[in-house]
This record gives structure tokens, C-alpha cells and sequence, in this order.
């Protein structure tokens, strides 16, 4: 057959080329040479991650809070956490009432917290978003490096303030941090996501090397994919944004500090769910649960919920769940504080205090002997 | 269910070690059958029965043919069948807008009905496998296979099922009749297999596919060196979109002891455009060669009948990819350019006296026009594109440059590999070959991890 006229060739039953069953190209490699290169991609996958944080520093100097764009590199968290271990001996863990989106990081709860103590005693942990079910996964798959330490476990009632938060609503909606809650069991019922996908986050989480590619793009791809940051970069050599030097710790205000009176938000009701059936509370107790099978001494700060945004029937569904929660905890003896409210004024929002609240706040937990 | 996901990995851990186990029973169609569902119903288990009823009629079919009397009217029914489903499910609505806009054309207020279907995956590739079997059945080319589980396991086999190669009943039926023997050089040639395709699909195609996407999505705003570039990187993005799908699915078979059609052949390479074909989905090409072209008469009919009937079988090749006019426009041009230089391609002119690697580029180029009326989702983007790079003009493409070096380095060593250069022997020295692979493995792992960006064919 002519080959280069194969469509207008003389008829015949089964027109397959000959040659059909060959390789298209020079890639076919040996049972043995498979075997070497799998120890290649083997030596890749072990020995990258380790060999990196030497050559990366992670310099946490004072008040060090992750930066904000890192939010979701779990990698870094880790290494942040092991850090922090070493250098504080109380860690302050939770969302970003720990991290403070409205103030600087010289006017977060743990700076005033040192600033009361006298000396660098407390770090800052929190993380943006980290919402109590994502706080679970972070805790058991990334916080490793803090057995043994005191951890103040920071519960913001805020998640628990309508089914929607609580991870209950029906329908699918976008919550934080996705990669970190289960992925199977128990199922999330809003949470919609391909089995591939799924699968996909159960193993990044065991594998150090997968982490470490995903902070790469986090910390030095602008949190895009590389082929992504290529795109938008269509000139730059990749190579040389990777220039081994982490962001510095965040030191800007991510929101205008306001007082919520100013912002023009009206008085709330929130749909409270029962603290019995909470998914988000659940999910808290089994991170504080885990972290005292680790050898933590966890003190779970509870609030302050700016009550003063709620309705009187807003506040009474807020009583039940804070109640619910300070019952829980002092049955299980667990260390705790559940402050009241502060001045209203003082609150940026919902949940979140400003400058001046995580002074205040900071003075009350003075007070007892956990921060003494 | 994609290959290149994490999905794919844990169905084939599992499914993997059973047929190892099963392919010496009488268990293992059973078995490749069951998985090959699984497989198909990870889409939509709903379109099961579809593929199910593709099945039973093919079969059926050509057991009541077997010792029939009215064999033409058996095949007949048997292809009725298979092209019901294709015609309802993917060119009912195409047909139904056409007939509207007819009707409104002509005045006539009332308008039919659109069929509410979602095109179910992989139709035309199913399809046509089983149609191919009723025909070869009828001609007396293949036996007939009285066990339905075999059949369907054939029809249904998982590595081939959604986006070919188009198997025919005569080369896997019978791999399917004996058990597969399964050797480690099986297992090692179907990871190669599978590794380089994985790298064509996440680390070339889905790059490619982020600039292309860009600049077709509004082709309008770009000048004609973004316009060249995205459409010469759609070229190269569909190609290792779909070869790599099929190295992967050769891969996955091979290592299951089967072999499956070489369905790409270095296409870019192609000197003209019948080697272009020969090279360029091969199991499609000579699907429609055997099953459309030669029954029409092929070439025997004299001068102007063979390009009719080459017109005709480009035409049919362009609507079997999509209900649209964009790729029936696709399929004419094919026909006109192959019409053009049928004979051009036969004088010792063209073979003895034009360097190659012209041939080559002219065929690209020709190529890469044709792939903007494949691309485009309307003629009217279509023709956008079109008379943007005929304005000329500049404007700053900011096509990224890795990708480029990425590509053009695959480019040349596809031509050195399909030529006769003395560079080939280099590219298949052991440390080379070891050597590409490695980069392939590192850039997979740091790079381009998978996601889960579905292959481009899996529409079609």
C-alpha cells in the first residue's frame, strides 16, 4: 500500500497500517530501568521535603503569624508549628480570632499575652478560616510538632451560629479549607467533591512530598498552579521565583478596623444549632481530644462573641450554645474560660475583637493560673 | 473515570490484582465486564443500559444472523439499532435546531421540540465498535461470539471504552477468548506506555489548554500572533490530549496482557496529508475507510467518484466528532485539501524534489487551519480567528515561553525520531531514553501535578 495515499488505496477487509502495533516513539524502558527510575522518583519523594527546610529558613522572629496568602500551605503550618514548639512554651490555636485579620501582628491576642507575661512565652497559630471540623484535620495531619506542649485552643461560637456554618446546610456550598476535613467518614452534606479529588487530599496529607509541592506553589507561584504562573508570567523563568526566601510574618491590618456600631450591620438572630448535634463541636472536641492524647495541656478559650450584635433572641440561642460548651468542658475537666462579652465597641465584627479587645482580653486571661 | 486521577489509581489497584488472578477462568470477561461498568458508571450510571443496549442488539443480531436467510435484513436492523442510539442521543438536538431555524426560515411559527439529553460519554466510540462487529459479522470477516459476556466485555473493556482506540471484533475478540499472558516486559512496556502518555496529557496538553482556552473563549480581543499561537498550540494540546489518553489506555491493557491499536504515529511528522491520515487517529480513519469509504466504492469507480467518495467520508469523519457545522466545515476542508494534493502527493516532484521537512510544515500549517473551525465554537468565532491572523497586526502574544521550549523540543524530537537522521540512534540509546523518562517523572512530580481536567475526545 502506498502509504501516502492510504484513504484512496485499493479496497481491503481490514486496512489497519502493519506496522499498528509498534511504539510511537523511543520511551519503551526495561522491567530493570522502570526498577531504577521508580528509586529516582522514590529519592525524589523522601528526600526533597527534608532537604528543603534546610534550605529554606523559616525565620519566626517576635509576633510571627503566618502570612495570609499562606493560609492553606499545611507544609509551612507544620514546620511553622515544630518552630513555635520550640521556641514558646504555650501555643494559641484556632481561626483568625487567634490570627487578627483587623489589627497588626504586634496587636494580637498572643502579643498581648507576652506583652503581660514579660517575656516571649506565647505564638500565634492561628490560621484564617480555621474552622472547628478543618481544625480537626490540621491538628491531626499537620500539627505533629507540638505534642507535649501547652496549647490554648481557641472555640469561636461563631461557627456553630446557623446550620450553614455548621457544615449541616443542605446543597452545595464553599467552606475553608476543604483539603483538611473528612473526606469520606462521617459525610459532610455540603460538601461536594469528585471521589478523585477526595482521594486525593487523603493522600496529600500522608505524603510529606505532595505538601511540600503544594507549598512551593503557595509561597512562590502567587498560589496558582506553576503552569498557571506561566501563563501570567509568560517571560519568567520559574526558576527563578523560587528565590528560597518565605514571605515575612504578616505584619498588615487584612481588614479596616472598625467597630461593627460603624460598619452599619444591624442587630443579628443567627440560627443557633443545638450544641448536642453541632458537627463543628464534634469536630472541636475531637481536636482537643487528640491533642491531649499527644501530651497537651489544651485550654480552651471559649469567645468572646460580640453578644452585643445579637437580638435578645439571637442571645438566647448564643447562652445555650456557650452553656452547652462550658458544661461539656467542666464535666470532662477540661481547663477553660468562657469571658463575657467586650465592650461592644471593641468588636470589629461578629467574632473579632480589635486592637484594643485583645488587650482587654488578654488582660482577663491574666488573671488565672493556665497563663501565669 | 479519568486515568490521569487519583479515582483511576484506586479502581485499577483493586481491579489489577483480580484479573491477574482471574484471566486463567472461565471468571475473567466476567470480571473485565463488571469493572468496565464500574468504570463507564462512575460517569452516569444511568447511561449503562445505553451501553448495555448497544451490546445485546449487536449480538443478538448476529445470532439471528448466523443461519438466517435474510441476512441483509438482520445487519440492517443492527445497524439501525446502533445508529438510533448515536442519532437520538448526539444528533437529535443538532437536527432538531436545524430543522427550527429551517422552519423559521420559511416562515413556519411552530418549532420541534429539543431532546433534553446530556451526550453520554464515549457514544461514538462504543457505537462504532459494536457497529463494526455486526458489519464484519455480516461479511463474514469475523466469527461469531456466542457468549454475550465476552461480547460485552469487548465492547465494554475499560481501557478503550470512552476514547478508543476503536477496536475491531477480529484483533481483541480473540484476546479476549484465551487467557492474556502477562509477562514483566508486558508490565514495563505498559508503564512506559502509560508514563508518557500521563506527561503528554498533565504536563503538555492541560498547559497548552490554559492558553488556548484564553484566547478562544474571546478571539475578538486578540491580534494575529495570539491568535496563530493559540491555534498552533491547539494543534499540539489536542494531540497529546488524545494520543496521550491513548498511550495511557494502550498501557493500562498491555499490562493486562492485552494489546490495543497504535492510534498515533507521530501525525506532525506526516509528509502529506493521506500519510497525515494514516498517522492521525488511525482506528477512526481506517474505521471510515473500511465501513464508509470502500462501500461507497473507493477508488474503482473512476477519477471523480473516488473524491466524491473521499469528500463524503471526510464530511461523515467531521460530523462523527461533533453535531455542529464548525466540524462539518473541519471534515470539508480535509476533503478539499486532500482532493488538492492527492495527486501532488503521488508525482516524483513532490516526493523526490521538496525537502521534507517543508512537507512537514506545510502539512502542519494546513493542519493547524483546519483545527480553527474544530476549536472554535461557533463558524462565527471561527471566522473571527480566521480574519484576525489574515489582518495581520501586532500585538504582544505573551505566550509562555517554558511551554514553547517545552513543546518545540517535543516537535524536534518527533522529526528526528520519524526521520532518518543519525540523531535517532541518540534518541534511543538506553541512557537517553532513561534519562527523558526521569525528567518526565521529576517535572510530573514538582510541576505538573494531576488534576482532573477531562480529555478533550470524551466529548465526542
Amino acid at each position: 500500500m502506498d502509504r501516502t495515499d492510504a484513504t484512496a488505496a485499493t479496497p481491503a477487509r481490514d486496512s489497519f497500517p502493519k506496522e499498528a502495533l509498534r511504539l510511537s516513539n523511543a520511551m519503551r524502558l526495561t522491567g530493570r530501568q522502570l526498577t531504577g527510575l521508580a528509586l529516582f522518583a522514590a529519592a525524589i519523594i523522601l528526600g526533597v521535603p527534608p532537604v528543603w527546610e534546610r534550605l529554606e529558613p523559616l525565620d519566626t522572629g517576635t509576633d510571627y503569624r503566618l502570612p495570609y496568602a499562606l493560609s492553606h500551605d499545611y507544609w509551612l503550618y507544620a514546620r511553622l508549628a515544630a518552630a513555635a514548639a520550640d521556641r514558646y512554651d504555650t501555643l494559641l490555636l484556632g481561626d483568625s480570632v487567634v490570627w487578627g485579620p483587623y489589627v497588626r501582628r504586634g496587636q494580637t491576642l498572643s502579643h498581648y499575652l507576652n506583652a503581660q507575661a514579660g517575656s516571649e512565652r506565647f505564638a500565634n497559630l492561628g490560621v484564617d478560616g480555621m474552622h472547628p471540623v478543618a481544625l480537626a484535620g490540621l491538628v491531626e495531619h499537620y500539627a505533629g510538632g507540638i505534642a507535649g506542649r501547652r496549647v490554648v485552643l481557641h472555640c469561636n461560637p461563631l461557627w456553630m451560629s446557623s446550620p450553614r456554618l455548621d457544615l449541616q446546610g443542605d446543597g452545595e456550598f464553599r467552606f475553608n479549607h476543604p483539603a483538611l476535613v473528612p473526606q469520606f467518614v462521617p459525610r459532610i452534606p455540603g460538601y461536594r467533591e469528585t471521589a478523585s479529588r477526595r482521594i486525593g487530599c487523603v493522600v496529600e496529607r500522608n505524603v510529606p512530598f505532595l505538601q511540600w509541592a503544594g507549598h512551593l506553589q503557595q509561597a512562590y507561584f502567587e498560589q496558582r498552579s506553576i503552569p498557571e504562573w506561566i501563563l501570567e508570567h509568560p517571560f519568567a523563568n520559574p526558576l527563578a521565583a523560587v528565590t528560597l526566601a518565605l514571605p515575612p510574618s504578616d505584619d498588615r491590618l487584612h481588614r479596616r478596623p472598625v467597630p461593627w456600631t460603624e460598619q452599619g450591620i444591624l442587630p443579628q438572630d443567627f440560627a443557633w444549632v443545638d450544641v448536642e448535634t453541632s458537627f463543628q463541636w464534634a469536630f472541636f472536641r475531637r481536636a482537643m481530644e487528640m491533642l491531649r492524647a499527644r501530651g497537651n495541656r489544651v485550654f480552651v478559650l471559649v469567645g468572646p462573641f460580640n453578644e452585643h450584635l445579637l437580638t435578645a433572641r439571637g442571645r438566647e440561642g448564643y447562652a445555650r450554645v456557650r452553656d452547652g460548651i462550658a458544661s461539656w468542658l467542666a464535666a470532662e475537666g477540661v481547663e477553660h474560660a468562657v469571658p463575657p462579652a467586650l465592650p461592644s465597641g471593641l468588636y470589629a465584627d461578629a467574632s473579632h475583637p480589635l486592637a484594643e479587645g485583645y488587650a482587654e482580653l488578654a488582660r482577663r486571661l491574666g488573671g488565672l493560673p493556665f497563663f501565669q | 473515570m479519568l486515568f490521569h486521577t487519583w479515582a483511576f489509581l484506586a479502581f485499577f489497584a483493586m481491579v489489577y490484582p483480580v484479573h491477574l488472578v482471574l484471566r486463567r477462568t472461565r471468571f475473567m470477561n466476567g470480571w473485565l465486564l463488571l469493572a468496565s461498568y464500574v468504570f463507564y458508571g462512575a460517569w452516569n450510571p444511568l447511561y449503562l443500559p445505553l451501553i448495555a443496549w448497544t451490546t445485546v442488539s449487536s449480538w443478538l443480531v448476529v445470532r439471528l444472523m448466523e443461519n438466517s436467510l435474510r441476512r441483509k435484513a438482520w445487519v440492517a436492523a443492527g445497524v439501525a439499532a446502533n445508529l438510533a442510539v448515536l442519532g437520538f442521543y448526539k444528533y437529535g438536538g443538532f437536527a432538531v435546531e436545524n430543522l427550527n431555524a429551517l422552519l423559521a426560515a420559511a416562515g413556519v411559527a411552530a418549532r420541534l421540540p429539543a431532546p433534553d439529553v446530556v451526550l453520554p460519554v464515549g457514544i461514538s466510540f462504543f457505537v462504532f465498535q459494536a457497529l463494526s462487529y455486526v458489519v464484519d459479522a455480516y461479511r463474514g470477516d469475523v466469527a461469531v461470539e456466542r457468549s454475550l459476556v465476552r461480547f460485552a466485555a469487548f465492547v465494554a473493556l475499560f481501557p478503550q471504552l470512552v476514547a478508543g482506540p476503536i477496536e475491531r471484533a477480529s484483533r481483541l475478540l480473540p484476546q479476549l477468548q484465551s487467557p492474556p499472558r502477562v509477562t514483566g516486559a508486558h508490565v514495563a512496556e505498559g508503564l512506559s506506555l502509560f508514563l508518557v502518555g500521563f506527561f503528554k496529557k498533565v504536563a503538555l496538553a492541560d498547559a497548552l489548554a490554559l492558553y488556548v482556552d484564553r484566547v478562544y473563549a474571546a478571539p475578538d480581543r486578540f491580534q494575529a500572533p495570539a491568535l496563530a499561537l493559540a491555534t498552533a498550540a491547539f494543534a499540539w494540546q489536542i494531540y497529546f490530549d488524545f494520543s496521550g489518553y491513548t498511550d495511557m489506555a494502550r498501557g493500562v491493557a498491555r499490562a493486562m496482557g492485552f494489546q490495543l491499536l497504535l492510534n498515533f504515529d507521530n501525525p506532525y511528522a506526516a509528509a502529506g496529508l493521506g500519510d497525515f491520515w494514516n498517522r492521525w487517529h488511525v482506528s477512526l480513519s481506517s474505521w471510515f475507510k473500511d465501513y464508509v469509504y470502500i462501500p461507497l466504492g473507493g477508488n474503482r469507480r473512476g477519477t471523480a467518484r473516488t473524491y466524491v467518495n473521499m469528500a463524503l467520508t471526510m464530511l461523515l469523519s467531521g460530523l462523527w466528532h461533533g453535531a455542529a457545522w464548525t466540524f462539518v466545515v473541519w471534515g470539508a476542508i480535509h476533503a478539499a485539501g486532500r482532493a488538492a494534493t492527492r495527486d501532488l502527493e503521488r508525482t516524483s516532484f513532490y516526493r523526490e524534489r521538496v525537502p521534507r521537512l517543508a512537507k512537514q510544515l506545510a502539512v502542519f500549517a494546513f493542519v493547524c487551519f483546519a483545527w480553527i473551525f474544530f476549536r472554535a465554537q461557533t463558524l462565527g468565532d471561527a471566522w473571527a480567528v480566521v480574519s484576525g491572523i489574515a489582518a495581520g497586526g501586532w500585538g504582544d502574544p505573551r505566550f509562555p515561553l517554558p511551554v514553547a521550549a517545552l513543546v518545540g523540543a517535543v516537535w524536534a524530537y518527533q522529526l528526528l525520531y520519524a526521520g532518518e537522521s543519525r540523531l535517532k540512534r541518540v534518541l534511543e540509546w538506553a541512557p537517553v531514553r532513561v534519562g527523558l523518562a526521569a525528567f518526565m517523572i521529576a517535572y510530573l512530580l514538582v510541576v505538573a501535578q494531576p488534576g482532573a481536567k477531562p480529555f478533550y475526545y470524551f466529548q465526542f
